[in-house]
């Protein structure tokens, strides 16, 4: 296992665009209505995030930021 | 917020560069400013690189396995309750500046948070095979002393076992 | 409908129903008769570009959905022959016996919305169409574009079903055209010619389109702003001329035109679509009669400016394009507003025929079974499927662990497709159920009845969001698109698995409302709820009622505005249910739809009002002019500034030789970037009445385009019979208002002669657009979200036109987005119309997302309940203990208190620690295991 990861590490180190696996927490009412929003007013960004949905960002506990990095996020973007 | 910045904080202590979690506000009305801030966070993650390649951050592996043991950690009940009561003391006083945030936490919740990730990452490093202490010291980023006082209660129940300068997991364990 | 007779509330509607010849109840839409009539007939829907069959159905989302059999066509009907497909239907729905019935309603109230007819063949053979095969009309070129059409999105010319490369639109076509008796401007050709260019530009980005417009009317709310961005984005050639034929050479399709600088054109084109307008319906006449109502001079139906929904006569309504070519959101918005008219009338009735829904009893057992997930991946038609590669989503949704059924329907959220859906969670005994396609903010509502009507708890769907947050928003990226939704499939599916049946409780509603401003709109939507039969509390800040149609003396269609206001508030006065509080300002407002508080403050005192329903009318003001040297002399004014003068005499226009307006001061990206709407017609009709006051004096309007929209092209027609000068500028070429000692001059650029001109000017009026109020305070108060020009924003620009993302919320007037007295009227109704429901049904129900504590983990520590910021968690005595309970209907399901708990005892409905930490396993894919 380790010895995978460094591999995969080496191939993402070495890739010209390295492309980051990004994590959202989006509040329901505020970040999340927002990129649906951007959505249907068609603006472009990056797509890098996979967004979970809560109720609000005080739903976030530290068990899951830390355990999104844990399982290879590269970054995690909470949003409210 | 308080949330966040432990995060933060326990995320440091694992060798994390912390800039990588974001905390950011967009209303249900500011579609642009999410766009906006959105693009600016993936750039400014793929400048920084794969999870352990940017400034002052551990190697992968290590990272990770720091991080196995702080969800541990972060799920444990005395660093919990300390968040706990420091988040009530906040909302009591009203001041939710960054600086109170951020040195309440250092000072009441990561210590409590810190040790019990060493404890957990000790025991899954110990799982693997027995170390001496100076490994585990390097692997866990503790000093000697700090690993002892965290080691103590583990031998005394009996957890783990101290021979010849080898620590190990008692069988069964 | 071939008669009615009766009274308001009396009415007994004689109706002509014609046989389908299959019967709705047992039809199960399965496409067999079709599929096996020997009988080809043109399809209609699909603008006659395609073949059906005599048993057809118009379109997938058709409601009924069921087929129906074209009497014309059919051997069996008309030959008693073939009967092919009653030999084929397997449900047996089938029926020749169907006879036509004549049905005798008992109705209330009676609501006309026929919609609009079409511009005459005629009109359109001056422009080569039914010649040329490449000359359409826009209705088929909506249907060339339509991934669901004959050609399946693809754009083809009818000559040789080739891709064309240059495409024209001509506007105007059987509009703003006296020469076929269509005086008036169709209001919705502009802005679809730009959707129908946009979408075309989307499929083939190398087309080269061009759009011929007299004047480019978007006023509609976000439209200019829409308009712009498909300019820069699509490049579309925005040419101001009106092309007067279309001729054929070497097979392509020649035009002419003449610019406004008075420069002769010329260009070929593979196709010309024609953005035909909207007339009155065919049978408007007939109508009218039966009916008993009074239609305008162009046959729409006539209606006045305070009562845009009622007829000439008492009890019957009028909704949508009859009442006057209209957009989508409007049309839906006088839709609610009818319904609320016709329940103000009905409002003893209500209730009186109330049936209740009743749902199977959920299968328990089935729920408590190891998950058998079902995955629908919609299409959404292009919006998911032109970006991400559904199918393949689709597969990939197979390889999930749990996952028994897998299909991707073209309109997961369409009628037929729900019931396919419920059926096919019966047949496979599905226990959970992941829809990819949009956001679970405004579908999953949907798809919760949707479990719900076949006993499943309706917490037991998960959304995952391919549409708002991939497809639309990536569209350049197909691949990276298709990862990221099936990312967020495994995720949804990682989730669905951990999803536990929660309970739905139910909280009552205060019977009242709150009504935010005592204008035109507020006025009327407070009217209409009491009328209803419910308090209304409504909050004006100023001293009196009236808001800015205090200001107005005649309404843009020249009727008496303060009539109108005199009328509005003696009916507020004198209504029972209704109570003003003025000079008044709202402080809070808390709570959630059925039961929300507010703090009124007035003046140093403050009190509390409990309210079921909120209602935002706060309205909006006239646009400072920062430029034009306005408030630097007293003869620069703005349209509400000349009309108060006017309204006082004719005095001061003693020595006006010249007068001269300039449109668009402040909008349209002179200070703000939205088009204010009124001001063209404003202008218009400030300068007719100058002309009857003073008809020696000169008039010039320096404007960028005219919208006088609707009928209120009549004025403008009429205003430049009367000599009145309309110069079109460019904003890079503004009009300049020059300050000389001994007057004042408006220096412009003249087009056609090519150079600038000089105007000596008694009179300098600048038609200020409409500003948003100081809505950031209230928009904060409320949650409610405002756009980016400053207005409030509705939940839906087309669905929920006057509701906001606020449950319990509405919206309407001039807060809403600029728009005429008329227009506000028929939304303060609407925005009534959507209030009432809540109120009526007095109850809601709480969604089931709330805080729930193991009592066994709770230590009674009470972090939870001092961080709980809606105090929703209590501590309370259980045994010798304290624990903390959930306080149910207070409970937003934030979870701070879960995020905090020491012992990690506090679980959240839907959103548990369990399913959340799936979600983030299954985001790191294979490389990650439970830790």
């Amino acid at each position: 296992m380790a010895k995978e990861n460094a591999v995969e590490k080496e191939k993402e180190m070495t890739q010209e665009g390295f492309d980051p696996k990004i994590l959202g927490f989006f509040c329901h009412w505020c970040c999340y209505a927002a990129a649906d929003s951007a959505g249907v007013s068609r603006y472009q960004y990056p797509p890098n995030v996979r967004v979970i949905r809560v109720m609000c960002t005080g739903r976030i506990d530290a068990r899951f930021v830390v355990e999104a990095f844990r399982c290879g996020a590269d970054g995690v973007f909470t949003g409210g | 917020m308080i949330v966040t910045e432990a995060s933060r904080q326990l995320l440091e202590d694992c060798g994390v560069d912390s800039d990588r979690l974001s905390l950011e506000w967009a209303s249900a009305a500011e579609a642009p400013r999410f766009v906006e801030l959105i693009t600016g966070y993936v750039s400014k993650i793929r400048d920084k690189g794969p999870l352990g390649s940017s400034d002052g951050e551990v190697s992968r592996d290590t990272i990770k396995r720091r991080l196995a043991a702080a969800v541990k950690a972060a799920g444990a009940r005395k660093p919990r309750t300390l968040l706990g009561n420091l988040a009530k003391k906040l909302s009591k006083s009203g001041d939710y500046s960054k600086e109170a945030i951020a040195n309440g936490v250092k000072a009441k919740v990561l210590p409590a948070m810190r040790s019990e990730r060493i404890s957990h990452e000790l025991r899954i490093l110990l799982s693997e095979a027995p170390l001496d202490m100076k490994s585990l010291c390097t692997q866990t980023g503790a000093s000697a002393e700090e690993l002892e006082k965290i080691m103590a209660p583990l031998v005394k129940k009996g957890l783990i076992s101290q021979k010849k300068g080898k620590i190990a997991l008692v069988a069964g364990e | 409908m071939e008669g009615l007779e009766g009274k308001p509330g009396q009415f007994t509607a004689k109706v002509f129903q014609e046989p389908r010849y299959i019967n709705e109840d047992l039809c199960t839409a399965c496409g067999m008769c079709t599929m096996y009539c020997p009988r080809p007939v043109v399809d209609t829907y699909n603008e006659r570009l395609e073949i059906t069959r005599a048993p057809h159905i118009d379109y997938a989302q058709a409601i009924p959905s069921s087929y129906y059999i074209d009497a014309k066509a059919c051997l069996r009907v008309n030959f008693e022959t073939c009967n092919l497909c009653a030999q084929t239907c397997t449900a047996g729905a089938i029926d020749f016996s169907q006879k036509p019935k004549r049905l005798e309603l008992e109705v209330g109230a009676v609501v006309l919305t026929p919609g609009f007819g079409r511009v005459d063949a005629a009109v359109l053979e001056k422009y080569g169409y039914g010649k040329y095969p490449d000359v359409v009309t826009a209705f088929e070129f909506e249907r060339l574009t339509c991934a669901s059409g004959p050609t399946e999105g693809h754009i083809v010319r009818p000559s040789d079903n080739k891709t064309p490369k240059k495409i024209a639109f001509l506007q105007c076509i059987g509009s703003r055209d006296e020469t076929c008796g269509n005086g008036y401007c169709s209001s919705v050709c502009c802005m679809y010619a730009i959707k129908e260019a946009s979408v075309a530009k989307e499929h083939e980005p190398d087309l080269d389109v061009s759009i011929f417009f007299m004047d480019v009317r978007t006023m509609g709310k976000g439209f200019d702003e829409a308009r712009r961005r498909a300019q820069e984005k699509y490049g579309i050639n925005v040419i101001r001329a009106r092309v007067p034929r279309v001729d054929q050479v070497d097979g392509r399709l020649a035009l002419t035109w003449t610019s406004d600088d008075g420069n002769h054109h010329s260009g070929i084109f593979d196709m010309v679509v024609l953005s035909v307008g909207l007339e009155s319906p065919e049978d408007a006449q007939i109508l009218s009669e039966i009916a008993d109502i009074e239609l305008n001079h162009y046959n729409f139906c006539s209606t006045r400016v305070d009562a845009p929904l009622s007829t000439s006569r008492d009890g019957v309504f009028v909704a949508g394009a009859f009442q006057g070519p209209k957009d989508i959101p409007e049309s839906v918005t006088q839709a609610s507003g009818v319904a609320a008219i016709a329940s103000e009338l009905l409002a003893e009735a209500r209730n009186s025929k109330t049936v209740s829904i009743t749902y199977p009893e959920e299968n328990k057992a089935l729920e408590e079974q190891e998950p058998r997930i079902g995955i629908f991946v919609c299409h959404c038609g292009v919006n998911i499927a032109g970006v991400v590669d559904v199918k393949a989503v689709r597969d990939y949704a197979a390889s999930l662990p749990g996952v028994v059924l897998y299909e991707d329907p073209l309109y997961s959220c369409s009628q037929d497709a729900l019931k396919s859906i419920a059926e096919k969670i019966k047949k496979n005994n599905l226990n959970r159920v992941v829809i990819a396609a949009c956001s679970p903010r405004t579908h999953e509502p949907l798809f919760q009845e949707t479990l719900r009507s076949v006993g499943l708890n309706p917490a037991l769907v998960e959304m995952a969001n391919i549409r708002d947050q991939c497809a639309w928003v990536h569209a350049q990226e197909p691949d990276a698109a298709t990862e990221k939704a099936k990312d967020l499939v495994r995720m949804a599916a990682a989730k669905a698995r951990l999803l536990t049946p929660l309970e739905q409780p139910t909280v009552d509603v205060t019977p009242g409302a709150l009504v935010l401003g005592g204008g035109a709109a507020g006025m009327s939507a407070a009217l209409s709820i009491a009328e209803q039969g419910y308090n209304v509390v409504l909050v004006e800040k100023s001293s009196q009622l009236g808001g800015n149609l205090r200001r107005l003396t005649w309404t843009l269609d020249g009727e008496n505005a303060k009539a109108v206001l005199k009328e509005l508030i003696s009916r507020v006065d004198a209504h029972p249910g209704i109570e003003v509080i003025t000079d008044s300002t709202v402080e809070s407002i808390s709570g959630y739809v059925g039961n929300f508080t507010s703090t009124i403050a007035t003046g140093k005192k403050t009190r509390l009002v409990n309210h079921g329903v909120t209602v935002i009318a706060t309205g909006a003001r006239e646009y400072k002019p920062k430029s034009y040297g306005y408030g630097e002399s007293p003869r620069i004014v703005t349209q509400l500034e000349l009309e108060e003068k006017l309204a006082r005499g004719k005095s001061f226009l003693k020595n006006a030789r010249n007068i001269v307006m300039i449109q668009c001061v402040g909008s349209r990206g002179d200070d703000m970037s939205h088009c204010s709407r009124l001001c063209c017609t404003q202008a218009v009709k400030n300068a007719l009445k100058l002309k009857e006051l003073k008809p020696d004096c000169n008039i010039y309007i320096f404007y960028r385009d005219m919208r006088t929209y609707g009928f209120y092209e009549d004025a403008y027609r009429e205003a430049r019979r009367k000599g009145i000068v309309f110069l079109r500028y460019s904003p890079d070429k503004r009009p300049e208002v020059v300050k000389q000692s001994r007057g004042i001059k408006v220096r412009a650029f003249d087009r056609l002669l090519g150079e600038d001109i000089e105007i000596p000017a008694n009179l300098v009026v600048l038609s200020a657009g409409i500003a948003p109020g100081d809505n950031q305070e209230l928009s904060k108060i409320l949650k409610a979200p405002l756009t980016s020009d400053g207005f409030f924003l509705e939940a839906h620009a087309k669905l929920r036109p006057v509701e906001i993302a606020v449950d319990g919320v509405y919206l309407c007037g001039l807060a809403h987005g600029p728009k005429s007295l008329e227009e506000s009227v028929a939304q303060a109704k609407a925005a009534a119309a959507k209030a009432t429901i809540p109120l009526a049904k007095g109850k809601v129900a709480v969604a089931p997302i709330v805080s729930r504590v193991d009592q066994d983990a709770c230590i009674g520590c009470g972090i939870c309940e001092s961080l709980c910021p809606f105090n929703a968690i209590r501590l309370s005595k259980v045994g010798k203990r304290k624990k903390a309970q959930t306080i149910t209907a207070s409970c937003k399901g934030c979870g701070i208190c879960a995020s905090h708990c020491p012992t990690l005892a506090i679980s959240m409905g839907g959103f548990t620690d369990e399913a959340i930490m799936a979600q983030i396993h299954a985001f790191s894919g294979q490389e990650c295991s439970e830790g």
